[in-house]
């Protein structure tokens, strides 16, 4: 089943490539020299192919780099753009949405890139070059200067008559993690923003290596708290494509209620968040209580908080008794109710809808020029539900209504996340009505083969996240590489806040609530 | 729903007794039966930093704004800059990139000062500990004193809470 736009692609694509496709993971593998990268990437956007991650891992062969450019395809699947060797051309001169992609690999690995628009180093801090590194296992890692040779970050603003800049972070006012963002203002309104992330960078990616893979749970559930069940599924999605293994029916059920319970409680922080940020307390409070009670909901019901230590190589730790799943059962009843109280509470108050309409605008157009996921996009209209799309475990049988809007602000983005606490409510009460009954682990765990790649995929409350796994001896891995939601859309806000005012920058920000961990690393 | 409702549906917050179900909150009602907590008069002002933590921390640290828990009626708020705070709450592990940014905000705080420590990473390095992007082994006393440890991955509220009432009740000590 492949497109036929799709086809056309292939026929446009380099003489010289070599296409092979991996049925497993449904993944079409394209494989090209560095110096027709950018025209096979350019031929799938154009055939309708949506960017979704650049990788970069070492080559079989030594002191060689190889690259894979992923596209997701409208529900027909992965394709690959992979390339061999040590010097490559950037794509993202014509394709703006891997900048950030290719900066990070450019950096990281020992992959020179030539026609990089931009740089500077995105993962390491040039400044802190001074302070006691540990052995790098990664000798091709460059020398931390930025484009000039100096050990400074530079910003670059507009050049505008007048304009200065606001510096703020990494240590902010609130209760919220650590980033970098430089405004550039004349008068009120914004005329450019840059974020400077990576200081939550802790190198979970170089972690990774050699580690075994049925123990990488507990370091993959420390990418970012809130979305520990979506990454840890998918990782074991791409672990158990590797290995071979079949997911018992009713594991994949509890997982689905894992995530659906997951995106409950943190779309409920960020509806709170952005409450609060308009300076309306009284539906913040209520959003906040329901969130806690959501979070001893979990712990009653599934051993942890955050929903940790639930996931495992081959289905779940535990089974979900009888008991269990009525104490579920009735929270998400309780839920059920009391979601339709706060949003009438919130949508029937002019002062709040005011603040919210149009703040930090982001068109249909900006919003596929930058590949976004998740609520983000859904928000400016653009379908790209992983749930939906790339259907994995327990949702291949589901019937999911897809949460969307047009509009694009804060606004659309704040019913977009309400609707899909309420249609996550829908699908919870829906699975535990009739659970699969069974084991709830795979009993036997195969060797997966060395060398060979498998891609997971999981829609976390933030949007879809993408890993690329590559097996080595004995289960163990031999490179993760992962781009989470908020990788992707952080520049998304970058462009929300264009003309808005900078007081007006924590209401935008809530109304992503992308991940400062989960985008570093 | 309206604002009105909410007053007559009753208080959400939990009861802190010392015959709780919970260890932690019956700590916590033991220690605030105990002499106030001077030099602050049960008024502690909380800075937070995450140094490298996955969000977890944080997110729990927000979650003792909820009305269940509701820091404030121990006396605990959160403040806006390290100049007004007599505890500093950091999560870790510590990472290169942050250290300079903990410093600071350390050396920007007033004496008397505490400093607590939240969650595995931060108490021990945790999981991430030999991760290369992390300083050292990531525990926050390699980069500034601390006087309370909280383990847990990540520490309850109520951990939370009380780790801070007794870096408050450490404070008042030194004064004497």
């Amino acid at each position: 089943m492949i497109a036929k736009n799709f086809l056309q692609a292939l026929e446009g694509m380099p003489k010289r490539s070599r296409i092979s496709a991996n049925s497993a993971d449904a993944t079409t593998w394209i494989d090209v020299t560095p110096e027709e990268v950018p025209a096979a990437c350019m031929a799938l956007a154009n055939a309708g192919g949506i960017f979704d991650s650049a990788f970069a891992y070492p080559a079989a062969s030594r002191a060689q780099w190889a690259l894979a450019y992923v596209f997701r395809l409208e529900s027909r699947g992965l394709a690959a753009v992979r390339s061999r060797g040590k010097s490559f051309h950037s794509v993202s001169a014509s394709l703006s949405a891997a900048i950030w992609d290719e900066r990070k690999m450019h950096e990281i690995s020992g992959a020179e890139f030539s026609g990089l628009p931009d740089v500077r180093p995105i993962v390491s801090h040039p400044e802190n070059a001074a302070i006691e590194q540990k052995n790098r296992a990664q000798k091709h890692a460059k020398p931390l200067k930025n484009g000039n040779g100096e050990n400074t970050y530079p910003f670059v603003g507009t050049g505008e008559e007048g304009e200065f800049e606001v510096a703020v972070g990494p240590v902010h006012a609130g209760i919220i993690e650590p980033g970098h963002f430089r405004f550039f203002v004349s008068g009120e309104g914004v005329n450019k923003m840059e974020a400077r992330l990576s200081y939550m960078h802790r190198g979970i990616e170089g972690f990774a290596k050699g580690k075994k893979m049925e123990d990488m749970f507990p370091i993959i559930e420390q990418i970012s708290g809130d979305e520990s069940a979506s990454n840890s599924v998918a990782f074991a999605q791409a672990a158990e494509s590797l290995c071979g293994i079949q997911v018992p029916q009713r594991a994949q059920t509890i997982r689905l209620l894992l995530l659906e319970e997951e995106r409950i409680y943190s779309h409920l922080a960020d509806l709170g968040g952005i409450a609060t940020d308009v300076g309306f307390a009284a539906p913040a409070s209520q959003f906040l209580a329901l969130r806690e009670r959501m979070m001893r909901l979990n712990e009653k019901c599934f051993g942890n908080r955050f929903l940790r230590d639930v996931v495992a190589l081959g289905g779940t730790h535990r089974d979900m008794p009888r008991e269990k799943i009525s104490e579920l059962r009735s929270g998400i009843e309780f839920f059920s109710k009391a979601i339709l109280e706060i949003e009438n509470l919130t949508m029937s108050s002019s002062t709040f809808l005011d603040r919210a309409f149009s703040a930090g605008w982001v068109s249909a157009k900006s919003a596929s020029r930058f590949c976004l996921v998740g609520p983000g996009a859904r928000a400016s209209g653009i379908s790209c539900d992983t749930r939906k799309h790339f259907p994995y475990g327990a949702y291949a049988h589901v019937a999911l209504n897809e949460a969307l809007a047009t509009d694009g602000d804060a606004l659309a983005r704040f019913m977009v996340k309400l609707n899909e606490t309420k249609e996550s409510a829908r699908l919870i009460s829906e699975e535990i009505a009739h659970m699969p009954s069974g084991p709830f682990c795979a009993h036997e765990i195969p060797n997966a083969k060395a060398g060979s790649i498998s891609f997971g995929m999981c829609e976390a409350p933030r949007g879809g996240c993408t890993m690329l796994l590559q097996a080595g001896k004995h289960n163990t891995i031999q490179n993760l590489s992962v781009r989470t939601a908020s990788f992707r859309n952080w520049r998304a806000l970058e462009k929300a806040i264009l003309k808005n005012i900078i007081a007006d920058f924590q209401l935008i920000n809530k109304s992503f609530n992308l991940s400062y961990a989960g985008a570093d690393l | 729903m309206n604002e009105l409702d909410i007053l007559l549906r009753g208080r959400k917050t939990d009861s802190i007794s010392s015959a709780s179900e919970s260890a932690t909150i019956r700590e916590i009602a033991t220690l605030l039966q105990k002499r106030p907590l001077s030099p602050f008069a049960r008024s502690i002002c909380v800075r937070m930093v995450d140094a490298g933590s996955s969000n977890d921390v944080e997110i729990e640290e927000g979650l003792m704004n909820s009305p269940q828990v509701d820091c404030e009626r121990f006396g605990i708020h959160f403040v806006a800059s390290p100049r007004h705070a007599d505890v500093l709450l950091v999560s870790g592990p510590v990472t290169i990139n942050m250290k300079l940014a903990l410093e600071k905000t350390y050396a920007a705080m007033p004496y008397p000062k505490a400093v607590v420590a939240a969650g595995d990473g931060a108490c021990s390095g945790g999981v991430l500990s030999d991760a290369l992007g992390v300083y050292k082994s990531g525990r926050v006393d390699e980069v500034i004193p601390i006087s309370v440890k909280v383990p847990g991955n990540p520490p309850t509220p109520y951990e939370l809470v009380l780790g801070i009432l007794k870096a408050g009740e450490m404070l008042s000590r030194q004064k004497d």
